[in-house]
């Protein structure tokens, strides 16, 4: 209906394809994008380019304030959505804002997990997954010179590299739920390990992390079960968990993630989910899948956009291979670096 | 050194504790070194219902004028800081609350009003404050930290301006207003890292020169008016000159003058025009509806030739006009207001630190032409605040400047003596030997009244010659440029002046060719400067906040050309930006 | 109906305070206004008087502390480490824009910490009545039955089947949840009244529930739930799957069987998880607990499921099992995935399989803890269709003569504090038909409070987290300890201060009032308002209050208790000082001979 609002929370490029897929298609509509962070859309996976000082912070963004401005979509930087009622289709913001909202699409994406042992030692890790951890990044690094990278993800691999182009010392720490959401077999893993070796990083061959403790601002000790050293910093990379915990009393279904059927809806009317942040149930794997990956992303917004207006896209489940690391180059521009 | 230029705003209800913060703010800024320039704008009532700003515009480089686009915004009231962010710069920062006692509809929301652009700092300041120190009345101050914190402002320099404001208060209360601050100081360091700014930290090698301190226009008045050794205050309240009267009464009476409230402004200037006769410097200072009562005693000053000083602070009129409302239109009244031939002299000062030197000087001025002198300053300049090194006045610039009799003519002595300069010496009454009648009526030399047709010709005459001789007491218009030819010659006075002297600067910077002239005397007025600088300009242009272009009528039969006007009846002060695009349209015409 | 009694007041600082009144009230106006504005208490189901026992121990009065507690719970410190904090929930700090709710079990078991060793406890007890009544159970409705009963007069014998009494408390909690002497000195506790325990008699076995009915004037059956419920599916009966309760109770009498590396728990309640994280310190490598539902659906608190994965347990959501598989053992289960569809009718989400998305997970042990029920003992009067004996939720009656039921015999498994809440009425039903008199009754205790001293920055004082041990690897080692670890004093007294004390009540007295509004001014939220009407409910007390914006409207400036977070500031800023503060608070009080 015109005049309908419709919000999407997060800003990253499931929630951009979607609002420019609405414009596109729902010129009657009102659009507004809520996003956590104080700034516009960026490329994530340039962000290891950026720490290794081969691109400035401008080429990281997708475009212009002024874009948004021009195509009526309302772009709110920095605020944070608390809750959502479903029951009176209203949005609770962090600084106590009520939004009401007709349509709602939730592309918050992921954020980085930390496994819930590793949980007490989450002060002395650093995760990069967004600018502000780029800069932290590049600030540590101008004084380290040795960094323990514990984990595994897809990220980790091309920030492990970005580290040796800079001439760091990179002990690697593969953990065997470092793949989540993909399940490793020890083939797997011992290939990864192999590839890792070969550019230039110390494969740590130990499994368990006993302790992590801050010794000054640039140390840190650290105990495995097969021994103890000290390095400079210490980067959690273990995937990304849907970052949806504000929704957990909600009514919405979550697992991991917002739970969403074949068309990305979920049990609410006019309530969509997309990107990192939703879990569809696939049937080959037999169990909720959640995607991963920028393209990945991109897609899964514009299907629930179109979906959102009355469409009825089937978000495709991929193929198997997609998700087993096998030797098969997965499509998202971190992996294929490799 | 890198150029720093930030305009920073507090808005809030009344009772937020706003302008308290916006002076912190300003004084802070000073401390660290900065110029600043701060200007509040709040309702009349006292525990009211209204909306609350202040403004400062800080810089590296001495700061002029006002701008239109604010950088920061520290939002104490969300619903009244709606209708500032139309003024927000593109890439403005805003303070503002994220724990208010209520949820907030979007439509009345203030981060949904501003643009992506702008970066927030939400922050829980009354919960910080009330977390802090047991209260939330020291938010304001809270959101002073944040904002502290976020512009790497040092910590230093907000807890000793907070310790010297609060010290007469008791340490309990002082106590309570740092650990508001440091709440809000602490916080800002640890949530706002992500998108700091530092801005705000004064670069080194900023601080020169003197200690300055924040001076409104109205208390540089008033300080003027006590170096220069007022000794009677004669006043009736009227915004926006009544904190000279409040700052007089407080401190005239430790230096042995007096204050005293009159009934009304007519009865005001009649009893300066008594203590001035009586040989004491006198003083009052009203806005334009006290001034027209005050005319036809102004001119009785004129024709008994007695001494006054008479400030008029102006505002928006005529009539009760808008009195919380900033004008220049009172030149006219200033200048020929009364009936008869009755000049005077008038002058303006065009920024704090001529306040103070203009009142000095109008006690001399007064005593050495035996004229009332008028000083024109208006609401903007008497409230905003600047800061500079604490302005003094010499021996010399205070000195006794009557001129009296000499003894040779004990006896004989003739009050309105003619002479070439039409200033003839004056004796105090009751000094034995030199007594005489003074009159309003129109009198021969011996001070007796007289209406011949000689008489009358050759003391008007006198009368205007004696105030034409001042010219060489009067301060020179001053000229900003670089000398030569010029496209643009920009004309001001009073308070706008500093706006044209910023859009002056700006338009050279660009390339173009412009001047710009000050003018503070306005009575006499330096006819041959003005028109020798009005002969070098293609075009001249002559900003003013009136509707007919008072100054403007003065002055422009001396050039050979109409000028320009850029009259503004807004009642607020004009932007170096509207002036600015004034001049680029007259150059590029002109090209 | 309300009385009122005068008298001197001793305060905290020994001053007699000027002569006080104490009204109590049993007017359901009050007692309505109480359930709304004192929410944690409400939420309790023996309805412990959180404020107040909170209060004491901000006043370092730990053994009162512990008393306030020990008045309707008899077991303060094994509930202050498991109970499963309903009040929490419920407490007012934690509302979304206020916090995190008071860390209020976690007070409890400071009281238990730290009271006296040689504290006096103060019970009121009746003369004897020369009756005896058996409790059958000694868990934690039938010790709460017991110690009631005792203190009420009657001889009380009571009958457990295990060897040492607690119930599961001493055999199916893990002593890394709950030290066994904790248990041990509270149950001693309740026993010195002379209360007789006979250990090791299994009565529908030993002796009969009619032998009992001829030599005790009443009989309570609280045998809770000792059944294990069955997965019912192919496969369960293979080597290797194991019954959660059995487990459990045979770990805690020291006879921990083996398990392989891998182990598969399925159960969403308390007795899941204790079994999963035992399985860890029995050396197993890879422990998840598989559920229908997800996370949300769990039955255990946030506390548990955070130490349980800071453990390593692993939590796999959406999955039901259908078959386990193996040869000589286990190895193996499937599962299908399951899908969320709405709610039964118990309020609980729906889990339906999703068809044909079966899978098969590995695994070499298999721990099943997906519910008990209670065993069905022989004895007179109705039964259900499981052969249980029904018993009357209000009465506690059976059809049965002098038989009763209570705890989770009677209603399927439960809460530990519900037990107790459970025993306590059966025992004050049970005093009632035997004697014909009540011996204590609830009221609402009002009395004017002068002096608040709650500071406005307390509110924020952040959430005090136990101390547990950590990494959590280092539980693991022998001798596997507590693993919370509790709070010390100063701990205890900080997080004490966070309570807002919802007992205390602000009023406005509308006579004064001159309507300034200053109280508003100064309100942290919503909690002041500008009224044109309130409406009452059917007991008479204040269900809604309807304000205005319009000033003719206003009748007048309301405090809304139910916003209120007693934080002072109105009170402090009223010029005509018309703010009255009161404690209104929810109490069991003895009724003396010769009252009804």
């Amino acid at each position: 209906m015109a005049g309908d609002h419709v919000v999407i929370i997060g800003n990253g490029p499931a929630a951009n394809e979607a609002a420019m897929t609405l414009r596109e298609r729902a010129p009657e509509f009102r659009v507004t994008i809520v996003g956590r962070e104080h700034v516009r859309q960026y490329k994530p996976h340039l962000l290891p380019a950026l720490v290794a000082g081969k691109i400035t912070e401008e080429d990281l963004f997708v475009r212009s304030i002024a874009f948004y401005q021009h195509a009526g979509i309302k772009l709110r930087l920095g605020q944070e959505v608390v809750d959502v009622d479903f029951d009176t289709r209203r949005i609770i913001l962090a600084h106590k804002e009520v939004l009401r909202f007709d349509g709602l699409i939730i592309a918050t994406g992921g954020k980085p997990r930390i496994p819930e042992p590793l949980l007490v030692f989450q002060d002395v890790m650093m995760t990069l997954k967004t600018l502000t951890d780029a800069r932290s990044w590049i600030d540590k690094l101008a004084r380290v010179d040795c960094v323990l990278i514990v984990g595994g993800d897809l990220t980790s691999v091309a920030f492990a590299k970005t580290l040796v182009s800079l001439g760091k010392t990179v002990k690697f720490m593969v953990d065997e739920h470092g793949f989540w959401p993909l399940h490793l077999g020890d083939e797997t893993r011992q290939e990864v390990a192999r590839r890792l070796a070969s550019g230039g990083m110390e494969l740590v061959p130990c499994r368990k992390l006993r302790g992590l403790a801050r010794l000054s601002a640039d140390e840190i000790r650290v105990e495995t079960d097969c021994g103890r050293y000290t390095v400079g910093a210490v980067g959690a990379f273990f995937g990304l968990v849907p970052d949806v915990r504000f929704l957990v009393r909600s009514g919405l279904y979550i697992e991991k993630g917002v739970i969403v059927d074949e068309n990305l809806m979920t049990r609410y009317d006019g309530v969509y989910a997309a990107g990192d942040c939703a879990q569809v149930y696939h049937p080959t794997l037999r169990d909720y899948w959640v995607s991963i990956g920028y393209r990945n992303a991109e897609n899964l917004g514009r299907i629930a956009a179109l979906n959102l207006i009355g469409g009825k896209v089937r978000a495709e489940t991929a193929p198997e291979s997609i998700f087993h690391v096998d030797g098969v180059d997965i499509p998202t521009s971190w992996w294929a670096e490799i | 050194m890198g150029r720093v230029d930030v305009t920073m705003e507090v808005c809030g209800m009344a009772g937020d504790g706003t302008i308290a913060a916006g002076g912190l703010l300003n004084e802070a800024m000073s401390a660290g070194g900065f110029s600043v320039l701060g200007f509040d704008s709040y309702p009349a009532e006292i525990r009211g219902f209204g909306r609350c700003v202040t403004r400062s515009r800080v810089g590296t480089e001495r700061i002029l004028a006002l701008v239109d686009k604010t950088n920061v915004l520290i939002s104490l009231d969300d619903v009244q800081s709606h209708s500032r962010v139309p003024y927000l710069a593109w890439d403005a920062a805003v303070f503002f609350d994220s724990n208010p006692p209520v949820y907030v509809e979007e439509e009345m929301s203030l981060a949904a009003r501003v643009e992506p652009g702008a970066t927030l700092f939400a922050f829980p300041m009354a919960d910080l404050a009330a977390a802090a120190a047991g209260t939330m009345r020291g938010r304001n101050l809270t959101a002073l930290g944040g904002f502290a914190a976020a512009f790497s402002v040092p910590r230093d320099l907000f807890i000793e301006v907070i310790a010297k404001k609060f010290k007469a208060k008791g340490s309990r209360v002082l106590d309570a207003n740092i650990k508001s601050f440091d709440a809000g100081y602490a916080y800002g360091l640890e949530h706002f890292s992500d998108r700091l700014r530092d801005t705000l930290k004064p670069p080194p090698g900023i601080k020169t020169g003197p200690e300055k301190v924040m001076l409104s226009g109205n208390l540089a008045i008033g300080r003027g008016a006590l170096d220069a050794g007022l000794k009677l205050y004669f006043g009736y309240p009227i915004t926006p000159a009544t904190p000279i009267m409040e700052y007089l009464a407080a401190r005239l009476p430790e230096k042995g003058g007096r204050v005293v409230q009159m009934e009304d402004e007519i009865s005001s200037v009649g009893a300066v025009l008594g203590g001035f006769y009586a040989g004491a410097r006198s003083m009052t200072a009203t806005s334009g509806p006290g001034f027209a009562l005050m005319t036809e005693l102004i001119t009785h000053g004129v024709m008994a030739e007695i001494p006054a000083v008479i400030l008029n602070a102006q505002r928006g009129g005529p009539s009760t006009g808008l009195p919380t409302k900033t004008e220049q239109s009172d030149l006219h009244a200033a200048v020929f207001g009364g009936p008869g031939d009755s000049p005077r002299i008038v002058i303006a000062p065009t920024d704090v630190e001529e306040c103070y030197r203009h009142t000095v000087m109008s006690f001399q001025l007064a005593e050495k032409y035996q004229t009332p002198v008028i000083v024109l300053t208006d609401f903007y300049l008497d409230n905003r605040v600047e800061n500079l090194p604490m302005p003094q006045a010499t021996e010399s610039e205070i000195a006794d400047a009557n001129e009296y009799p000499d003894e040779s003519v004990r006896g004989a002595y003739k009050r309105y003596l003619m002479t070439d300069s039409g200033i003839s010496p004056r004796s105090i009454p009751g000094t034995e030997g030199f007594t005489f009648s003074a009159t309003g009526l129109e009198h021969v030399e011996k001070g007796t009244p007289n209406y011949t047709e000689d008489n009358h010709m050759s003391m008007t005459e006198k009368r205007h010659r004696k105030i034409a001789g001042a010219l060489e007491d009067l301060p020179a218009p001053v000229e900003y440029s670089r000398g030569g030819p010029l496209d643009v010659g920009v004309i001001g006075w009073g308070s706008t002046f500093g706006a044209i002297l910023e859009a002056v600067n700006i338009a050279n910077e660009r390339g173009l060719n412009v001047g710009a002239l000050k003018i503070t005397s306005i009575f006499p007025f330096h006819g041959g400067v003005i028109r020798a600088f009005m002969n070098r300009c293609s075009e001249v242009l002559i900003p003013e906040l009136n509707y007919e272009g008072q100054l403007a009528n003065l002055i422009d039969h001396l050039h050979h050309k109409d000028v320009v006007r850029l009259s503004r009846a807004t009642g607020v002060p004009i932007s170096p930006s509207l002036i600015l695009k004034e001049i680029e349209t007259l150059a590029l015409a002109g090209a | 109906m309300r009385e009122t009694s005068t008298y001197l007041y001793q305060n905290m600082n020994n001053e007699r305070e000027a002569i006080r009144d104490v009204v109590y009230s049993t007017d359901p106006a009050d007692f309505s206004y109480m359930a709304v504005n004192v929410p944690c208490q409400a939420a309790c189901p023996a309805w412990t008087n959180v404020p107040a026992y909170i209060r004491c121990l901000y006043e370092s009065r730990f053994d009162r502390s512990y008393e306030i507690n020990r008045i309707v719970n008899v077991l303060p410190g094994v509930l202050g480490r498991i109970c499963s904090r309903p009040c929490e929930d419920k407490c007012r700090h934690g509302e979304r824009e206020l916090g995190q709710p008071v860390n209020i079990c976690h007070i409890k078991r400071a009281a238990s910490d730290f009271k006296e060793r040689g504290h006096v406890y103060l019970e009121q007890l009746f003369a004897p009545l020369g009756k005896s009544v058996c409790v059958v159970g000694a868990g934690p409705a039938g010790l709460a039955a017991a110690h009631d009963l005792a203190v009420v007069g009657f001889e009380v014998e009571l009958i457990e089947a295990l060897d040492t009494p607690g119930g599961m408390l001493s055999s199916g909690i893990p002593e890394f949840r709950l030290p066994r002497d904790v248990l041990k000195a509270e149950i001693d506790g309740i026993l010195r009244l002379g209360v007789t325990l006979r250990t090791g008699v299994s009565v529908g076995t030993d002796v009969s529930v009619d032998e009992l009915l001829t030599s005790h004037k009443a009989v309570l059956l609280a045998a809770g739930c000792y059944t294990a419920r069955q997965l019912e599916v192919p496969g369960e009966d293979l080597p290797g799957v194991l019954s959660g309760l059995r487990f459990v109770m045979d770990v805690n009498s020291g006879r921990a069987p083996m398990l392989g590396k891998r182990v598969l728990v399925l159960g969403a309640g308390f007795t899941a998880f204790d079994c999963a994280r035992l399985a860890l310190r029995l050396g197993a490598d890879d422990v998840a607990i598989c559920i229908r539902g997800t996370e949300e659906d769990l039955r255990v608190t946030q506390d548990e499921i955070h130490e349980a994965k800071r453990e390593g347990v692993h939590i796999r959501a959406l999955m039901v099992s259908t078959r386990i598989v193996g040869q000589n053992r286990v190895e193996g289960i499937e599962f299908l995935r399951t899908r969320l569809e709405g709610t039964r009718s118990d309020g609980r989400r729906k889990a339906v399989p999703v068809e044909g998305s079966d899978f098969c997970v590995p695994t070499d042990t298999v721990i099943v803890a997906v519910g008990q029920g209670p065993e069905p003992i022989p004895a007179p009067g109705e039964k259900d269709r499981r052969n249980v004996l029904k018993g009357d939720p209000v009465t506690f009656r059976t059809s049965a003569p002098n038989l009763y039921v209570a705890g989770d015999f009677m209603t399927g498994p439960t809460t530990v504090i519900e037990s107790i809440a459970s025993g306590r009425r059966a025992a004050e039903r049970i005093a009632e038909d035997l004697t014909g008199r009540k011996f204590r009754e609830w009221a609402v205790r009002v009395q004017d409070t002068s002096v608040t001293d709650r500071e406005r920055e307390w509110d924020f004082i952040p959430r005090h987290e136990m101390p547990t041990v950590l990494p959590a690897i280092e539980r693991f080692q022998p001798p596997q300890p507590e693993v919370e670890g509790g709070y010390t004093p100063e701990m205890a007294h900080e997080e004490a201060k966070r309570c807002y004390l919802c007992y205390l009540h602000y009023e406005i007295d509308i006579e004064a009032c001159i309507y300034c509004r200053y109280c508003i001014d100064v309100a942290p939220r919503d909690c002041i308002k500008l009224v044109k009407e309130v409406v009452l409910d059917e007991s008479g007390g204040v269900k809604r209050l309807v304000e205005t914006t319009a000033w003719e409207e206003v009748n007048a400036v309301v405090i809304d208790n139910e916003r209120c977070i007693r934080c002072g500031a109105c009170l402090r800023v009223c010029p005509v000082d018309c703010i009255s503060v009161s404690k209104m608070e929810l109490v069991q009080r003895t009724l003396e001979a010769g009252r009804d």
